[in-house]
């Protein structure tokens, strides 16, 4: 029974008609086969619903293609092997199938180069086997050499001498080497040297060659020869060509051989040894020691995931805080006053502090805070991470507008990738205290020096840059350039302040001279001498200066037993009081000789450390100076071998 | 189908880098010579090292080894595997290499007995010409029978420096070897296993040893050797004989005329073959050790653990045991004495004494192998010990690899200890064999060859300075 007839008893609609599976009949139809005879009929049993009858595909293996052509032929073709050396003396024979008398070049070049050495050298024999050319083998060029240094005796002696290491061993020794290439396991195996010209030396020596022989017929180590061989080759290697012409792999040989060190490779065999030599349970223990180690490890790591997903949390202004606030306008206006205000100083701890007020933050001294360009940033850096506790400590604030961006950059790089210092550099990646918002130009970061600067400092920086060959503007600011500008550019400072604290020291010893002169004239003593200075003043407070008429010639008198080029400078210090009476700041007293060769950059950065040494002794001197004219005469006279030194650096750069 | 097209066409030189040169492959040793074709993977002839001298002259191979009047058994090797009676080596190696070998050579017409005719009748002068013509074909022919193939031959680790330069002599002046290369037995059963660097444990019939193979080259100080082989195994099985209760009598088969079965232990009820002539003991003992050597293959096990064997023995004696029936007939069933015998490779102690039996402590096969690694660079033992290769007939007792695993793991604890034994029967015995075998098939291998020029050139010395 077929679909046909039950659709027929059922009353439904014939297959043809029926809508709802077209698609399907239309898919079938084609994909039926035509088929024939019987099978068409059996197939047709099925109706509509065609039977699955798996059709059986009758495939032989296929019959053998056999080629009319006759077999191959084969024969016994000699050949030779280039890499004997021995000139194609040895013929062996091996099956090759015979090709075409037209071809057998092809065949030969294919095969391998046919070496034109030992055809020339059996000549013979290839006129008796009837013009069949012996063909080198494949496998010769799988033949490979080391190189082993070479020396001639002029060069060893020169080079290679050493007390316990005769010529013939060290031939011997590289004659191994080239034998068992460099295979130093192989080397030491075979390693047996016997002195031969021992028995030469007969009896009269013999006490003398038995005492030599033991050194010798000892066992030299591994080590031993290697060093050897590795020193044998380094100063062959450097004689040949010295170090500096060497190229990049070369060197590179050189400098690993040079560093063979056979003392630690020995300590490092010892340890082998000591390792391969502890029992299973020492094994074991080993290994779970390192386990141990490294769950120790994890957890310390978890821990300080932890923490620090802690403190950042606690970072977060909390939720709870009262926004009541910030509802009304004036709130809402205070609140961005507040924003404006962080924005425009950009110091993002620092504002904080006036908001704050009960925050150690505010403890740091203003002075820092106000200190010239260079040092500023890191008074800022050193506020950080104080108050970044007082926050953890103290309840924040509402008014506090400040973690926004805290915490945005606190959370992101948690989740980043830690970059590693190379792949920093490779992309450029640098980490800053903090940022302005939108981009900069570097140069403007260097404006940004001068404009904390007067006038009168300005130009004497600009001066001592020109002098350098710097533009005031950098050609090219790359990072790099740009803080090498920075420490140039400090450096220069530091030597402009430190002029003017010594023009100053000059004026105030200057008029300190003015008034003992007066004083002398005064009482009326007129010992000479250049102990003058050195006699304690205060004693002679009481007869404070009247008379001034014989200034000048006691001037001169003081003058002798201090520096020469005193007088030429006053002229000049007197200016420089002017100055320090102008900008009468609290400048540090960063004290610096002038860089000697007024090089750019390193010169400069290389005498910053002892600029920052000299600044105590220098603010002393000041504040000891400045209190209390009557100083001894000891620290008049550093000072004024300072002010020397300064003037004519001075001097220099109006040059 | 690719097959066909690979055969027909070059051979795959870039594949295994074979380059035939019908080069001959010559492996001596004490109780089997072996020989064969290189590039095939079986010898194709394998004798025994003992042949029998009847009469003034010698006879070769397993088949004339029989009972008759005036024979005698001789061995060409003394018992450290170094040839010593050179005129039996070169007459057994000729009957190996150039009989067994090579086909049957044509007389030569002028000597075959069918030309006689052509003579005019003076029967003696034609004879004494053909002869005398002939003699220099016949005696170039004799004098270069193996013209045309190199000769490999493989030698103990240990051979002296002057059996070496007889070997080349022999090679190069009675045959005519074109080329000629003497290997040690170790650095070829390495090469058979595949590898270029391995501890080489070869447990064969006359000696044990032990060698250290770093790149395809003997360690010449990791060399260790001791007796402990098969005849050793097989003077522990005659004295566990001779000292068990009752006394096991060693009939050879060849005595036995016939027998009856009997009950296991009861005494043998078999006839006895006599000889009219007397029977030397070069030849009894010689098939007695056939006995033996049944016995090896079918009784004897190593003791595989746990532990050594003596303090187990008790433990021993429940393992199942094995019925051997001897020629005459006579059987008893072996339990723990067939690990007895063999535990004296591994502990000293419990060797037999009879027969040389007891070996001092270094010589027993973890001695060998601790001893052989203290001689090399403790750079080298971790790979060493982690590539051992087994191989030598008396290594195939059940239970070898095993009991060798369990005292390497005891030794070196903290090492990876791998055991390279070859599973198949023939590959463990003619280890050397075949790797002589691929080594002088290795296209490679042709620039190292002596060839006769240099023989020529620098004399039988040649093969000091060249097969290092």
């Amino acid at each position: 029974m077929t679909s046909h007839d039950l659709r027929d008893v059922l009353n439904l609609p014939s297959d043809h008609s029926s809508t709802p599976r077209p698609s399907k009949k239309q898919r079938t139809g084609p994909g039926r086969p035509n088929l024939k005879g019987l099978a068409r009929e059996v197939q047709n049993l099925g109706g509509d619903n065609p039977i699955a009858i798996v059709p059986e595909v009758a495939v032989f293996k296929k019959r053998r293609v056999i080629s009319r052509k006759p077999a191959a032929r084969w024969e016994l073709r000699p050949f030779t092997n280039s890499a004997r050396g021995d000139g194609g003396a040895l013929v062996l024979r091996h099956w090759r199938r015979k090709t075409d008398h037209d071809a057998p070049p092809d065949a030969m070049e294919e095969d391998g180069e046919p070496g034109p050495v030992e055809n020339a050298a059996d000549g013979e024999r290839q006129v008796e086997n009837s013009t069949i050319k012996t063909e080198d083998s494949t496998f010769a060029k799988f033949n490979v050499d080391i190189s082993i240094p070479q020396y001639n005796d002029d060069q060893y002696r020169a080079n290679l001498e050493r007390s316990d290491w005769s010529k013939e061993e060290t031939d011997y020794l590289l004659e191994l080497v080239q034998d068992y290439d460099l295979r130093w396991p192989i080397i030491w195996d075979r390693y047996d040297y016997s002195p031969q010209t021992f028995p030469v030396n007969g009896e009269a020596v013999n006490g003398d060659s038995t005492a030599v022989v033991p050194v010798k017929g000892e066992q030299r180590s591994m080590e031993a020869l290697k060093a050897r061989y590795y020193e044998v080759a380094t100063v062959m290697m450097s004689v040949q060509k010295p170090a500096q012409y060497m190229t990049g792999p070369e060197f590179q040989l050189y400098e690993t051989m040079m560093k063979f060190d056979p003392l630690q490779e020995e300590a490092r065999k010892e340890f082998a040894l000591n390792t391969m030599a502890r029992s299973k349970e020492e094994a074991r223990e080993e290994e779970s020691l390192l386990l141990e180690m490294k769950r120790i490890l994890a957890r310390t790591e978890r821990f300080k995931e932890e923490r620090r997903e802690l403190y950042q949390r606690l970072d977060y202004p909390s939720t709870d805080v009262d926004i009541n606030t910030y509802k009304t306008s004036t709130g809402l206006q205070s609140l961005l006053q507040n924003l404006m205000n962080v924005d425009k100083t950009k110091k993002r701890k620092s504002i904080m502090a006036p908001g704050e007020g009960v925050s150690p933050g505010t403890a740091v001294p203003p002075t820092a805070v106000s200190e010239a360009g260079p040092n500023r940033r890191e008074s800022i850096a050193a506020t950080g991470p104080s108050h970044r506790e007082s926050i953890s400590g103290t309840p924040v604030t509402p008014a506090e507008p400040t973690p926004k961006d805290t915490k945005k950059k606190g959370a992101a790089p948690a989740e980043r990738r830690k970059l590693s210092e190379q792949e920093e550099q490779v992309y450029g990646v640098t980490h800053h205290d903090r940022l302005g918002s939108g981009p900069t130009f570097r140069y403007e970061k260097i404006n940004k020096l001068y404009s904390h600067k007067s006038g009168q400092q300005q130009l004497r920086i600009t001066n001592a840059l020109g002098e350098l060959d710097i533009p005031a503007r950098l050609a090219m600011p790359t990072a790099a350039v740009t803080g090498q500008f920075e420490v140039l550019w400090s450096a220069v400072t530091a030597l402009v302040d430190l002029r003017k604290v010594s023009d100053r020291l000059d004026a105030d010893v200057k008029v300190e001279e003015h008034k003992k002169a007066e004083r002398d004239r005064a009482r009326g003593i007129t010992n000479g001498g250049g102990d003058a200075s050195s006699k304690d003043k205060s004693v002679r407070k009481d007869g404070a200066g009247l008379n001034g008429s014989a200034e000048k010639s006691d001037e001169r008198r003081t003058e002798s037993g201090m520096a020469e080029t005193k007088p030429e400078t006053r002229p000049r210090s007197q200016r420089s009081q002017h100055n320090d009476l102008q900008n009468g700041d609290g400048g540090i007293a960063a004290a610096e000789p002038k860089p000697g060769s007024g090089g750019p950059g390193e010169g400069a950065n290389v005498d910053g450390a002892p600029a920052e040494v000299k600044e105590g002794p220098g603010a002393g001197e000041r504040e000891k100076l400045g209190p209390r004219p009557s100083s001894s005469g000891a620290h008049k006279r550093s000072a004024s071998v300072l002010s020397t030194i300064s003037d004519k650096s001075a001097k220099r750069q109006k040059k | 189908m690719a097959q066909q097209t690979l055969s027909s066409a070059m051979p795959p030189t870039d594949i295994y880098g074979g380059d035939e040169v019908s080069a001959l492959v010559l492996d001596p040793g004490y109780c089997q010579t072996r020989a064969g074709f290189a590039g095939e993977e079986m010898p194709k002839q394998v004798i025994p090292s003992f042949y029998g001298h009847i009469d003034g002259r010698d006879i070769f191979g397993d088949e004339v080894i029989l009972p008759r009047a005036n024979f005698e058994v001789r061995n060409y090797m003394n018992r450290d595997s170094v040839v010593e009676d050179w005129d039996g080596a070169t007459k057994i190696w000729e009957h190996l290499l150039c009989k067994r070998l090579q086909p049957e050579r044509p007389t030569p017409p002028s000597k075959n007995g069918l030309n006689i005719g052509d003579g005019d009748g003076d029967g003696d002068v034609s004879m004494e010409d053909a002869s005398g013509g002939g003699a220099e074909n016949s005696v170039g022919d004799l004098e270069k029978p193996l013209a045309e193939n190199p000769v490999l031959m493989t030698e103990a680790p240990w051979n002296s420096a002057k059996a070496r330069e007889k070997a080349i002599e022999i090679c190069m002046e009675s045959w005519g070897c074109p080329a000629f290369w003497l290997s040690r037995t170790p650095v070829l059963a390495a090469f058979a296993a595949g590898k270029a660097t391995a501890l080489v444990v070869d447990v064969g019939g006359a000696n044990t040893s032990v060698t250290a193979i770093h790149d395809g080259t003997v360690l010449k100080r990791s060399i260790q050797r001791s007796p402990i082989g098969g005849l050793w195994l097989s003077n522990q099985i005659r004295s566990m004989w001779e000292t068990s209760d009752p006394r096991v009598d060693l009939v050879p088969t060849f005595m036995v005329e016939n027998k009856k079965p009997v009950e296991a232990g009861a005494p043998a009820e078999a006839r006895l073959r006599n000889f009219p002539f007397p029977i030397a003991p070069s030849f009894r003992a010689f098939e007695e050790e056939r006995v033996l050597t049944e016995f090896k293959e079918s009784v004897v096990e190593v003791w595989r653990g746990p532990g050594r064997f003596q303090p187990n023995e008790d433990y021993a004696k429940s393992q199942p045991g094995r019925v051997f029936e001897m020629p005459d007939g006579s059987n008893q069933m072996w339990r723990e004495q067939r690990y007895r015998v063999s535990e004296g490779m591994w502990d000293d102690t419990v060797a037999f004494d009879q027969h040389e039996g007891r070996v001092a402590k270094s010589q027993t096969i973890p001695g060998l192998i601790k001893a052989a690694l203290d001689g090399v660079d403790v750079d080298l033992r971790p790979n060493l010990v982690g590539n051992i290769v087994v191989t030598g007939s008396t290594s195939l007792l059940n239970g070898f690899n095993d009991r060798l695993n369990q005292e390497l793991t005891n030794m070196y604890p903290g090492l990876k200890i791998k055991i390279h034994a070859a599973g198949l029967t023939s590959e463990r015995r003619f280890g050397a064999w075949i790797g002589g075998s691929i080594l002088a098939s290795l296209g490679t291998f042709h620039q190292m060859w002596i060839s006769r020029k240099e023989y020529d050139e620098n004399g039988a010395g040649i093969v000091e300075k060249r097969c290092k």
